[in-house]
């Protein structure tokens, strides 16, 4: 199988470029052509990656979970299905290209770098992590897609208030579709790294013997954690809007991404198994 | 063809003259038994900003002038003039309905009404027996015209009026309306205008404020809204996620502080102010409040230039659509001219069969003339098909009239047609 592995691992960023581009030249070209069938691009796209993920956990006999570049690539696909999902459920289909961009630089850098053979730790074929790293996995698709759309908010909204009206006016959705789509990926992402860090906090503390709740990583997540949920409550509670909801989505991705690279780069942390 | 069009529009013509000119649904009626004198057929299609009138002649000798002199008769208006009027034969008569309908030849280009007012004024002349098949086939494909035209082209998206516009711009803000409250400050035609084009975007809540009560009633009926007193307008204006105003009042009626005490009370919430009066009824610095988005005329104007452009650049479309389907009217209409010979021919071989067939009627038993009858039908219908069909593809291809007319000549001399026995119903192949 590892000859359809390695055609399907060359294949996918091209997939993800083809989607890309359609959503892409829908998105510029007033003529509408790809308007219905850019869907059956990613469609596509997303089955064969799906195909591509069983085929690695049949033939390596664990979830691709256990490097860098299998993480990326679960990245890529939870990302564009996630997408994929929002879509099917609010038919806004102008701002695929955003979020699908994501996904290729996701799959163009795993697709480059992945090995497709290596030695696997044990501690990392235990079913729980499986769960705990893919519900992380997701909850950052969500609040990936969250930015996105908070960052196209801020885009429209800036163009509303300078009177300009152009492309980003004439192709998005309403300031109040690309507000309520970033605080539902938001809350998505919420629930699901909420979810991982509470089978973190079981599960960690047995597997590993030098665990320590002052670990960098895990207090790095914690704070992503509480600007997320401060956001999700300052728009229940509070009932704020747009920007300043927007702000804690941008804030919260920022801090996780930047967080993310400094303690896996910088910081002495138990949590790092690639 | 000889159809006739005279037409007097925005380009011939200025708008004083063109609103003297107009004619109403009785005008119409009252007007078109005097084209009925040069014209077997005709339709008038008058609106505020163009009058037409297409016409067959059924005499020769009719010129376009005697046509607007019947005009002048009947709705006589003195700065009128000749050169007022532009004037289009055949073809390009054809070519200039099938512009008007499709709406490219409109003032605002892609104007969706024309097509319901060309259909209307067909249905005039259809009621009083002045349109024949010919109209019938020009008009039926006119509106087949303007139809594709909107489904197929991009003529008629985009806002291309102020008020309009500002529709569009508070669409771009809420996902929708349905749950939204709006304020129109001021109750002429603009405010109208805006306030009807909420009501059709389904708003949930419509207000009028007004400074003359009676015309707020009138327009929050119109629209089936409420009023607010325009005494007490700024202690409401919190309650509102939309307003538009378009008031002739010569200074601002809502300013700066006005805006920050209302986004205090509606505790940020964002609020879509649309100015569409001149002078301006809303002091523009409102626009440096967060969640406030204030248009005035001049950003409005930039959207209404986009979407004219935009309709602009449909135009070759159309004229695509414009140019198919005068190639399928005048295929029709070229086999016109076949018809009557076609007719003749089947005419004579009938006679020819009908002469032989009474000679034998009582030579043969029942039974046998009933079956030589069939058979010679056949034989005839067999014998005439060939030449028919040929004739027929002939002049719907319409690309050899020479070879067509050549053809039926020669049928004629070899056959010695009569084509007279046919001009009755000459034209009734549809």
């Amino acid at each position: 199988m590892i000859p359809t592995l390695e055609l399907i691992n060359i294949l996918l960023p091209f997939l993800y470029l083809l989607t890309f581009s359609a959503y892409a030249f829908d998105f510029y070209n007033e003529k509408r052509f790809l308007a219905n069938s850019k869907r059956i691009f990613l469609f596509t796209t997303l089955i064969v990656h799906i195909f591509y993920l069983l085929i690695r956990t049949i033939e390596f006999d664990h979830t691709p979970i256990t490097n860098k570049f299998e993480i990326f690539s679960i990245l890529a696909f939870s990302i564009s299905f996630s997408y994929f999902v929002l879509e099917l459920l609010t038919d806004v289909r102008g701002t695929g290209s955003f979020i699908i961009l994501f996904s290729l630089m996701f799959q163009i850098v795993s697709s480059l770098f992945i090995e497709h053979n290596y030695v696997v730790p044990e501690v990392l074929r235990n079913r729980l992590l499986g769960i705990h790293v893919i519900s992380a996995l997701l909850g950052y698709s969500g609040i990936t897609i969250s930015a996105v759309y908070g960052l196209l908010f801020l885009l429209l909204y800036k163009n509303l208030r300078a009177n300009k009206f152009g492309l980003i006016f004439n192709r998005l959705p309403s300031l109040e579709i690309l507000e309520k789509l970033s605080f539902y990926s938001l809350m998505i992402g919420f629930v699901l790294l909420t979810a991982a860090i509470v089978i973190g906090i079981v599960w960690l503390p047995s597997a590993f013997p030098d665990f320590s709740y002052g670990d960098p990583k895990l207090i790095g997540t914690a704070f992503v954690w509480i600007i997320y949920g401060a956001g999700i409550i300052s728009k229940i509670a509070a009932n704020w809007y747009g920007r300043k909801v927007i702000f804690f989505s941008l804030a919260g991705f920022v801090f996780a991404v930047v967080s993310l690279i400094l303690t896996s780069t910088f910081a002495n942390t138990f949590h790092s198994f690639y | 063809m000889n159809l006739i069009g005279i037409s007097i529009n925005h380009r011939s013509s200025p708008i004083e003259i063109r609103e003297s000119v107009h004619l109403n649904r009785n005008e119409i009626v009252e007007f078109i038994p005097s084209l009925k004198e040069v014209f077997s057929d005709g339709v008038v299609i008058s609106t505020c900003n163009r009058t037409e009138i297409f016409g067959l002649p059924s005499i020769y000798s009719i010129s376009t002038n005697s046509i607007i002199e019947s005009l002048q008769k009947y709705k006589p208006v003195a700065e009128l003039k000749p050169e007022h009027f532009s004037k289009y034969f055949s073809c390009g008569a054809v070519k200039h309905l099938f512009n008007v309908a499709s709406g490219i030849d409109s003032l605002v280009i892609g104007d969706s009404q024309i097509l319901g007012q060309v259909k209307e004024a067909f249905e005039i002349s259809d009621d009083m027996n002045f349109a024949g098949p010919v109209f019938h086939r020009l008009f039926d494909t006119a509106i087949k015209v303007g139809k594709r035209t909107i489904k197929e082209t991009g003529i008629g998206e985009g806002a291309v009026t102020i008020s309009y516009a500002a529709v569009q711009v508070v669409e771009k803000i809420f996902a929708g309306l349905e749950k939204k409250s709006a304020l129109v400050i001021g109750a002429g035609e603009t405010g109208e205008l805006a306030a009807l084009h909420l009501k059709d975007k389904g708003i949930g809540k419509i207000f009028i404020a007004n400074r003359t009560t009676e015309r707020a009633k009138s327009l929050a009926e119109k629209v089936i809204g409420e009023i607010v007193p325009f005494q007490s307008l700024k202690e409401h204006l919190h309650n509102f996620d939309i307003i538009i105003s378009a008031t002739s009042a010569d200074n601002f009626i809502i300013v700066h502080s006005d805006i920050l005490n209302a986004m205090k009370k509606r505790k940020g919430a964002p609020i879509v102010l649309m100015d569409i009066a001149i002078p301006r009824d809303i002091d523009p610095d409102v626009r440096k409040v967060d969640n406030v988005f204030y248009n005035d005329m001049d950003s409005l104007k930039i959207i209404v230039d986009q979407n004219l452009q935009k309709r602009r650049n449909e135009i070759p479309n159309v004229e695509n659509i414009i140019m198919e389907e005068m190639i399928g009217f005048f295929g029709w209409y070229n086999t016109l001219e076949v018809v009557p010979t076609i007719k003749t021919l089947r005419n004579f071989f009938d006679q020819i069969r009908s002469d032989e067939l009474d000679k034998l009627k009582n030579k043969v038993s029942e039974e046998d003339f009933c079956k030589i009858e069939d058979m010679t039908r056949r034989l005839i219908g067999r014998l005439l098909h060939n030449p028919t069909v040929k004739l027929r593809e002939l002049a719907e291809a319409g690309n050899n009239i020479q070879k067509v007319t050549t053809n039926s000549i020669i049928l004629k001399e070899l056959f010695n047609l009569d084509l007279s026995q046919n001009d009755g119903d000459a034209i009734e192949k549809e």
